[in-house]
């Protein structure tokens, strides 16, 4: 008997039952517990209940004597929030692979639908063939056309004459006619 | 256990005011309710116990309650219906037979033995 009920007390105390009523509660329970044996009645007849500290708790909470648990903390749904990063980082990659290759366009070949309206011919006379090639072709005016050479078209060549000429302000795409030499004249 | 589990839940939503039945004449302490009650037929209050329900009528007033000195024990706790415990009562027993009545009404027709 003595074992339930200290039990009982354990669990008062666990819930913050102040000591007066936890005594009282106690005290009852066991005067009780002690006539109801001597009239042959066991503990889980008189009480329902064989589990100490679910009838202590159970008791307690109906008499208002247990404090309000704090509300547990709402969990925060994790996955919109990730879902959301994702999206944002996949945004943020595709805008930096847009920039680049408007970079890229804006030095070589112009993208078609973001093409500037005028593009600067660069100067490549006196370049080697292929430096020439590349930069016609980061120009945006990159129609690169040989008007004139000798032993084929290699990258020892150099270029000697350019129409339009260097700095010259023209459409994009528009050609640019070059005359190759081997070496310089 | 079907119908143990049943009578429980009947007897949970009555269990109140069968207590304040028996101190509401003469106060007592929790295990002489438990005999008051058995002796008028509520042998078992199936699941659960007297003393979480002897702890809400106290919170809600409907019991008072005053310590006792016992023979050569520890003093007793004694509950008595208070004025609103007797209000609650009557308003409780009222309220039973209304609804025991219609129970009755519906279930009167079907044959309560059941062939084995």
């Amino acid at each position: 008997m003595s074992a339930f009920v200290d039990e009982c007390r354990q669990e008062w105390k666990r819930l913050g039952v102040p000591d007066l009523l936890a005594e009282e509660m106690a005290t009852e329970l066991e005067a009780d517990l002690a006539e109801a044996a001597a009239d042959g009645v066991s503990a889980a007849e008189l009480l329902g209940e064989s589990d100490p500290r679910r009838f202590a708790a159970s008791w307690a909470g109906e008499r208002g004597l247990v404090r309000d648990p704090a509300p547990p903390k709402r969990r925060r749904r994790v996955w919109p929030w990730v879902v959301v990063a994702l999206f944002l980082v996949l945004f943020a990659a595709w805008l930096a692979l847009q920039a680049a290759g408007h970079s890229s366009a804006s030095r070589g070949r112009p993208v078609e639908g973001m093409q500037p309206r005028r593009v600067r011919v660069p100067n490549v006379i006196g370049m080697k063939a292929c430096k020439a090639v590349r930069r016609v072709a980061r120009s945006g005016v990159d129609d690169w056309r040989v008007a004139e050479h000798v032993h084929g078209y290699t990258c020892d060549l150099i270029v000697v004459g350019q129409t339009p000429v260097g700095r010259a302000i023209r459409r994009p795409g528009h050609p640019v006619m070059v005359t190759l030499r081997l070496g310089r004249n | 256990m079907a119908a143990e589990s049943r009578r429980s839940q009947m007897l949970r939503g009555v269990l109140d005011l069968c207590l304040l039945a028996v101190v509401v004449d003469e106060p007592a302490y929790g295990y002489e309710m438990t005999r008051r009650l058995r002796e008028r037929g509520l042998s078992t209050v199936g699941e659960g116990s007297i003393y979480p329900l002897l702890g809400r009528l106290e919170r809600e007033g409907l019991v008072a309650t005053h310590r006792e000195v016992s023979d050569g024990g520890p003093p007793r706790k004694y509950y008595s219906a208070s004025p609103s415990g007797r209000r609650a009562l009557a308003e409780g027993v009222r309220a039973w037979r209304d609804v025991r009545g219609e129970v009755d009404s519906v279930l009167a027709t079907i044959e309560a033995e059941v062939a084995g």
